[in-house]
């Protein structure tokens, strides 16, 4: 294998590293052995009570220090003491920690505190337990079935490195600030505004006279690969995509690539197709080059290009950046019963002329695709799908089975000047649980509906009878806990052939919901990894550099390097400034190893936990994940689907 | 049992689906998104027809087919294909949206033009009484002010006016609130009861038909006009 291997240890921005506060007292020695994970124990009350008193604090400090040395060296030592003295445990995601309080033969440990804190955490020892044996399935040392109090505590948390906004205000409308580290502007040729991600009218006003220079400056230059200003003083990358009568801009201040942000941009570009269609676009602008689009466009637009920023912005949406569909793990026997039964059925609906059916999917929850009946030959683009699902699981959210619909999609990459319509129905799922799977049923005649119907009832019967519905319903997945692949704390696997990623669930402690600011936190920290990754293996136009590629990518932090970059403008939420307000921020110093593994079958972003720093050992974990992958190659992937 | 195809018309937002998730699910969402396309559901109830036939006694099924329509302008093209077979359209307007009314007018004149059958049961309906029950018509004139920040809306369209024009059409006519529910219920009561009465020659020898066909007492019905329309036509 041609392994080009780049190491780009040095070229980490230092402006986006984040600094450590040491605070005013000696830094708790965070010492780990190349292949171990990070481990750090802190011993605190501030980070559970607000109120907690200074001197409490001091006193704590003290047996912080000296614990937390004490764990690291012997993490099962510390492990094997009894839970009760497990008093509290904070996972918070930028702190990157699992704190354990473990004073066990601690004389310094005021019983007064103890005694006032067993019944305020009692019902946590359960939960910890649970938690901590989460957060370190993936170490090898850890035997699984074993009794949890043996095992090391660690945490397979990763850092946040990257300068990131508070995810608390990633929503609130701030008219205010225009400029934030990410916007989308949409404007006709004419220089009206259509849609700003942020911003109101009247302060997006001033861009257009900028944006329209600038595009006619391109035109003028005649057709030209620029796209795309930089600054690098600011970090600031702007870049545009003409479509005229519409032009789209991108700004931001991310890192992320043109090609990345154009992909992006033609994709808001897209749902603008799949709901007008080019033909209908290009005949409403003929009439008057002015035209204001803002009034052909309803609500419902802006909402959904509301609902597609923020996933490209905020979520962890890999799609676009591989240009791939997520797809369902499902046991392989029952995805060929699947499309058995639905190729049974389409045979079965003779009278339904052909043609009239061109494509059905079965999507299950969290816009995984689970099935594909389609015709010999004929393939649906990955941009028309992603537009498809993302308006499944936001504009039809609060639908239910009782309803069927009938929608009217342009699909920009199948044809762009006509649309197909859609059958959806959502299928019954019996837990209680709001997610639901959908049938879609796509026919290019708009008077259809009656026959899909018909043949979506039948098959639903069907799938019901095979308790196949149950099975959709039921698979979750893969944890990274499946794989036997040490210090890794999460993985992209990318099936070239097939166009499908799969990728473990989020390794984010149980309590945080994934829409809470912390979830948000973590998927976008998580997402800048990996747009870093991916970034080191395409070239500018996003083609890959070459046909197998191995990289590593390491980012670390030094602590006097720091301190001077705290003097630039770093911003901390506010949770961090509470926190080192009070003196217990211990800043876990950052030694993160990612990896991206390219050849002509597969592409693997990988990122390890935070202080494995050992490529060898990676690697090692990386082709396990590889060889797994590919021995359940048929459960993870859609190799055809139901083909006629 | 009969059943009999329903569409509902009307400008965006006036509360069309959440009329019919009153009716379909006794449930109110204030948050409703926007219908896109349109969809389709179904929901079955009891009428107690009084026309004498013995075998009505326990009261008649009927079960409703509905397409739920998007208001949206875009979509207008394809709302014949909705109510060309329809046996009752339901077209609403908001309470408190003066151009709500116009909009629904237009959809009155169209399914009158286009569908032309004195069979069609058309009902107006006024949606978001909830809004306004602060404000009776006879204050109407005197609210010039409007205030947005205020949940009491103001009534832009008085009963009187709705309802004269809805007698000069021939219309049935109602003001209901989908989120408190008053009078849903009693909409699609009544339509059930007046299709039954204009049908009622038609079902009964349908009836007989099946019964006589030694069909076990099993009776369904299914009531579709013929299309009136050239299919083409209706879509351009």
């Amino acid at each position: 294998m041609n392994l080009n291997e780049n190491y780009l240890d040095t070229d980490v921005p230092k402006r986006q590293l984040r600094p450590s506060k040491s605070g005013n007292f000696d830094s708790i020695p965070i010492v780990a052995a190349t292949s171990e994970p990070t481990t750090s124990v802190n011993l605190d009350e501030t980070f559970f009570r607000k109120a907690a008193s200074p001197v409490l604090i001091t006193d704590e400090r003290s047996v912080s220090r000296s614990t937390s040395i004490n764990s690291l060296n012997t993490a099962y030592l510390a492990s094997s003491r009894p839970f009760s003295q497990v008093r509290k445990f904070q996972a918070r995601n930028n702190l990157l920690s699992a704190d354990l309080i473990s004073n066990n033969d601690d004389k310094s440990q005021p019983p007064k505190i103890q005694k006032k804190n067993s019944d305020l955490y009692s019902d946590w020892g359960n939960d910890i337990r649970s938690r901590v044996a989460e957060s370190i399935y993936s170490m090898e040392t850890s035997v699984r079935g074993s009794e949890i109090r043996r095992r090391p505590y660690v945490s397979n948390e990763i850092p946040n490195i990257f300068k990131l906004p508070n995810p608390n205000h990633v929503n609130e409308p701030d008219a205010s600030q225009v400029l934030r580290d990410k916007n989308f502007l949409i404007f006709t040729s004419a220089g009206k505004p259509v849609y700003s991600m942020h911003g109101k009218d009247e302060q997006i006003m001033s861009y257009t006279g900028l944006v329209n220079t600038v595009i006619s400056y391109f035109q003028v230059n005649g057709p030209s690969d620029l796209k795309t200003i930089s600054t690098f003083a600011s970090g600031q990358r702007l870049t545009f995509l003409d479509k005229s009568p519409i032009l789209l801009m991108a700004q931001s201040e991310r890192g992320e690539s043109s090609n990345e942000l154009l992909n992006q941009l033609d994709f808001l570009y897209s749902y603008i197709l799949s709901s007008l269609s080019e033909r209908q676009l290009l005949r409403l602008f003929s009439k008057r080059e002015n035209f204001d689009l803002r009034n052909y466009l309803e609500t419902t637009d802006f909402e959904n290009l509301n609902e597609i920023c923020s996933l490209i912005c905020n979520r962890m949406f890999p799609d676009l950046l591989l240009n791939s569909l997520q797809c369902l793990p499902f046991r392989h026997s029952s995805r060929l019963k699947l499309q058995d039964l639905m190729l049974q059925q389409l045979d079965k609906r003779q009278d339904i002329p052909r043609g009239t059916l061109l494509y059905g999917l079965i999507i299950a929850p969290q816009n995984k695709l689970c099935c594909v009946l389609r015709p010999k030959g004929h393939t649906l683009h990955t941009t028309d799908l992603h537009l498809l699902f993302c308006l499944i699981s936001h504009q039809f959210q609060n639908l239910d089975e009782t309803q069927e619909l009938w929608v009217p999609i342009c699909f920009p990459k199948f044809n762009s000047s006509g649309f197909l319509y859609c059958y959806i129905k959502f299928l019954p799922n019996d837990a209680d649980n709001n997610e639901k799977s959908a049938l879609v049923l796509i026919s290019a005649q708009k008077d259809a509906f009656f026959s899909l119907k018909t043949f979506s009832d039948e098959l639903v019967a069907k799938l019901e009878g095979e308790r196949l519905l149950k099975k959709i319903n039921a698979s979750k997945g893969f944890k990274l806990s499946d794989i036997p692949a040490p210090m890794v704390h999460h993985f992209i696997y990318k099936s070239k052939q097939n166009v499908q990623y799969v990728m473990p669930h989020f390794e984010i402690n149980s309590s945080i919901s994934l829409d809470s600011p912390q979830g948000l936190e973590y998927e976008l920290k998580l997402k800048t990894y990996y747009q870093q990754l991916h970034g080191t293996v395409v070239r500018d136009n996003g083609n890959l550099l070459s046909r197998s590629i191995l990289n590593f990518v390491k980012w670390s932090s030094k602590d006097k390097e720091d301190t001077t970059v705290d003097g630039m403008g770093m911003t901390f939420s506010e949770l961090d400034e509470y926190i080192i307000g009070n003196s217990s921020f211990e800043q876990e110093s950052v030694n993160m190893l990612g990896m991206a593994w390219v050849t002509p079958k597969f592409e693997l972003y990988l990122i390890g936990n935070n202080g494995v720093v050992d490529k060898k050992v990676l690697f090692k974990s990386a082709r396990k994940v590889v060889n797994w992958c590919q021995k359940h190659e048929s459960r993870l992937f859609i190799s055809d689907g139901a083909v006629f | 049992m009969l059943q009999f195809k329903l569409v509902l018309l009307g400008d965006s937002s006036v509360g069309k689906s959440s009329i019919v998730h009153r009716f379909v699910k006794d449930t109110f969402d204030e948050l409703r998104e926007s219908t896109i396309g349109a969809a389709f559901l179904s929901q079955s109830i009891t009428i107690h027809p009084n026309d004498g036939n013995e075998a009505n006694a326990k009261g008649v099924v009927v079960k409703f087919e509905i397409w739920d329509t998007a208001g949206q302008e875009r979509y207008k093209s394809l709302a014949p294909m909705y109510y060309r077979n329809a046996n009752a359209a339901l077209v609403v307007y908001d309470i408190t949206q003066e151009d709500s009314l116009q909009k629904a007018r237009n959809w009155v004149d169209e399914l009158k033009n286009k569908v032309g059958d004195d069979d069609l049961v058309i009902y107006l309906l006024g949606n978001k009484v909830d809004l306004c029950l602060g404000t009776p018509d006879a204050e109407i004139s005197q609210e010039s002010n409007e205030d947005g920040d205020n949940e009491q809306k103001v009534r832009a369209i008085s009963t009187e006016e709705a309802k004269q024009y809805a007698q000069e059409q021939g219309l049935l006519f109602r003001e209901v609130s989908a989120k408190t529910g008053e009078g849903v219920k009693d909409i699609f009561q009544e339509i059930g009861e007046k299709l039954y009465d204009l049908k009622r020659d038609e079902i009964l020898s349908k009836q007989n038909r099946q019964i006589n066909g030694g069909n076990n007492g099993q009776v369904d019905i299914h009531l579709q006009r013929p299309s009136t329309n050239d299919p083409t036509s209706c879509c351009s």
